[in-house]
């Protein structure tokens, strides 16, 4: 791979990795303000591609274009004003990237290797959507496209190829995680909620989500376990009917308030027993706990509290992190194929600035000439000093496509033909 | 033919150690592209396995299952078969390494103690003998994946009871999922065995003219099937469940492979065909 290669593209951005979140929130776009700024930054520098990406844990610019490099400084001015505040000329929370490194940068961030928590999906989805926004807008150029599509194609690699999205990373998921290592499949089970408040009603939808079937509250207060239960069309019980309530029930789920445990040893003896040891899962949220500890010594009672759960997601950060590096050689798989399009792409597109330049050439000495010379015969001289422009292009156009031509050395060339007309200045 | 079927004698264990290679990179080392391709792996070894075993018997010119170590491979085959489906149904790899394993294990001895002789004894040109066979040794193949099933149940039990996070938890499939495949895997062993007893039985009486020949592999076969049978009545009457019934499972299989091997290399019996 040539790490020289030129590719005309940068990314100005303020992340989790270097803006505390007031920052983050500062430099924020909202999807109006995406939609205005997209124009107003390809209008105004004369950019050929503009897309933005702005989640809660970052927002960044990537800009496309032959002069990006030189437009860098006055763009994040304007990303200032635009937003009225100083951070994007903050080289404390800004990072940019230029060329490859902004590719590459791209394409770990749309894989959810540069997200906070590795690997989480969500990324993909709001990359598509800031892709989809640019390209209606239209403001996407043909390396744009490119970047993005060799950017989902590493990406699709590298879900189903590493392990990098796998295991539950928060706490509420690690819950429905160990009951599928209990139930395997969690449709058709009874959850009772102990508690009504934000903490179960929040583990409890994830339940929901996974196709449990019913949802029972027990409450201190009738009322509020109710109000809760009628969420889910779910039954509702007071603390004393917490044993009557338990009777056909395959996962608990407990957050009070109380000093006390709700369920005690004898309790759960009791309840195991007439269950005749078929497993119930218990998570105790609660702090005190609700549930007391010894209970998982019995027979069929699977027994966890907090921080079990995040033992759970620490270990399951760890495994995504070890599944960094099988994923950056994706990375390189498909940063090489990028090169390679490239390479075939700056010729193209040299070829066309080249013969822009020689037209241009043309038409200025024919306009200089045209009074001083008689104008029948004029036909003649033009089709005279095209078929020259020709012949002299052709002999360029050949040389960058020939066949004979490693990476290397076809962008030296282009360097050498950029050099020797000023095609960057254009 | 011959020589072909003495070549891949050799090269099947061989196929089978690299198969359960592939499992424990998968286990251990966690390789996706290896999990994707393992469907191709078993139905290729399925494929060549049964081509080892016609070779093989129309080199010799016998029937399959004649012998000890030709029923150890067919085995084997078996618990490829059983595996494969399994696999196919559940999605989860994490139990392959164990059965496999257990798979090569009878492949290997099977391999290395073939007597390649032409096949001779008169009962078994016998098709009833061919289904006896089939269905003693698959019902043999069912309670050893039960006992298996039940091996992991018990370590994915501990691991979810004393909070072990660490890669058995993570490759092992859920416990109630164990629980379900150990418990049915009994009740067909114990039908089919039984089912394959029976037609023993009547095979005898039509030959040595008696339902109980004096044999000692009969009668340990009669005993330990026996013991499976109401244990397991016991145990689902009494509706034990997880741990206990795990213990039992394992504990049955242990009876079970102590009982023939002593048969095999203790007492002489007419079930010897070589």
């Amino acid at each position: 791979m040539n790490n020289n290669q030129y590719v005309p593209v940068a990314v100005i951005g303020v992340s989790h990795k270097t803006a505390p979140v007031e920052i983050r929130e500062g430099a924020a776009l909202d999807n109006d303000s995406q939609q205005v700024l997209l124009t107003k930054l390809y209008n105004e520098f004369d950019l050929e591609g503009v897309l933005i990406l702005s989640t809660c844990n970052r927002t960044e610019v990537y800009v496309t274009g032959d002069e990006v490099n030189i437009l860098l400084s006055d763009i994040r001015k304007r990303l200032d004003a635009f937003k009225e505040v100083p951070y994007y000329s903050n080289d404390e929370y800004v990072y940019i990237h230029k060329g490859k490194t902004a590719v590459r940068h791209f394409f770990k961030v749309i894989s959810g290797l540069d997200s906070q928590m590795i690997g989480e999906p969500q990324i993909t989805g709001q990359v598509k959507l800031a892709y989809e926004q640019a390209h209606q807008a239209g403001v996407t150029d043909t390396l744009l496209n490119k970047i993005y599509n060799y950017a989902l194609q590493s990406e699709k690699k590298i879900r189903s190829n590493t392990f990098i999205s796998e295991g539950a990373v928060s706490i509420s998921f690690a819950g429905v995680e160990l009951a599928r290592k209990i139930f395997s499949n969690l449709e058709g089970l009874n959850v009772l909620l102990i508690g009504a408040g934000e903490t179960v009603e929040l583990a409890a939808t994830h339940f929901m989500e996974k196709g449990v079937r019913s949802i029972k509250v027990v409450n201190r207060t009738l009322q509020r376990a109710q109000q809760l239960a009628s969420k889910f069309n779910g039954q509702a019980f007071t603390l004393d009917q917490v044993e009557e309530a338990l009777t056909d029930v395959d996962i608990v789920i407990s957050a009070t308030a109380g000093e006390r445990y709700i369920l005690d040893y004898n309790q759960l003896k009791r309840i195991s027993k007439r269950r005749q040891h078929e497993p119930l899962f218990l998570i105790d949220l609660a702090m005190p706990r609700d549930i007391d500890p010894k209970g998982n010594q019995l027979d069929g009672i699977y027994l966890y509290n907090m921080d079990d759960l995040q033992e759970v997601v620490d270990k399951n950060l760890q495994n995504r992190r070890e599944e960094i590096p099988k994923a950056m050689k994706f990375i390189d798989q498909y940063m090489d194929e990028f090169s390679t399009w490239m390479a075939t792409y700056s010729i193209s597109s040299t070829i066309k600035q080249l013969r822009r330049y020689f037209d241009d050439v043309r038409y200025n000495e024919l306009q200089r000439l045209k009074s001083r010379l008689p104008q029948e015969g004029m036909e003649q001289v033009e089709y005279l000093t095209q078929s020259i422009v020709n012949k002299l292009l052709h002999q360029h156009i050949k040389i960058l496509k020939s066949k004979n031509n490693n990476a290397e050395r076809k962008q030296q060339k282009i360097e050498i033909i950029h050099e020797l007309y000023d095609l960057n200045r254009d | 033919m011959r020589s072909i079927s003495f070549v891949l004698n050799y090269l099947l264990p061989v196929a089978y150690l690299a198969v359960v290679v592939v499992y424990y990179r998968i286990f251990f080392h966690k390789q996706k592209e290896l999990e994707q391709k393992t469907t191709i792996i078993l139905s290729s070894l399925l494929v060549v396995h049964f081509f080892e075993i016609s070779i093989r018997h129309l080199a010799l010119n016998t029937i399959p299952l004649s012998n000890a170590f030709d029923s150890l491979s067919f085995l084997g085959f078996s618990i490829l078969v059983v595996y494969l489906i399994i696999e196919l149904t559940i999605k989860n790899k994490g139990t392959g390494l164990f059965i496999l394993s257990f798979a090569f294990v009878t492949i290997f001895i099977s391999a290395f103690n073939h007597q390649w002789q032409k096949e001779t004894n008169a009962l078994l040109s016998s098709p009833t003998f061919a289904i006896h066979a089939s269905l003693t040794l698959i019902g043999y193949t069912a309670l050893a994946l039960s006992a298996i099933f039940a091996v992991l149940y018990i370590m994915q039990n501990r691991n979810m009871k004393s909070r072990r996070f660490g890669i058995i938890y993570d490759q092992l499939p859920a416990i109630n999922y164990l629980e379900r495949m150990s418990i049915r895997s009994v009740a067909i062993g114990i039908i089919l065995l039984g089912v394959g007893i029976l037609l023993g039985h009547w095979q005898a009486a039509k030959i040595l003219d008696s339902y109980w020949p004096l044999d000692v592999k009969v009668i340990v076969s009669d005993i330990i099937w026996v013991v499976y049978l109401i244990t397991y009545i016991f145990a689902r009457l009494l509706k034990w469940r997880g741990r206990w019934m795990a213990y039992l499972a394992v504990s049955g299989f242990i009876l079970l492979v102590a009982g023939s091997l002593a048969v095999v290399l203790l007492s002489e019996s007419f079930h010897k065909f070589y």
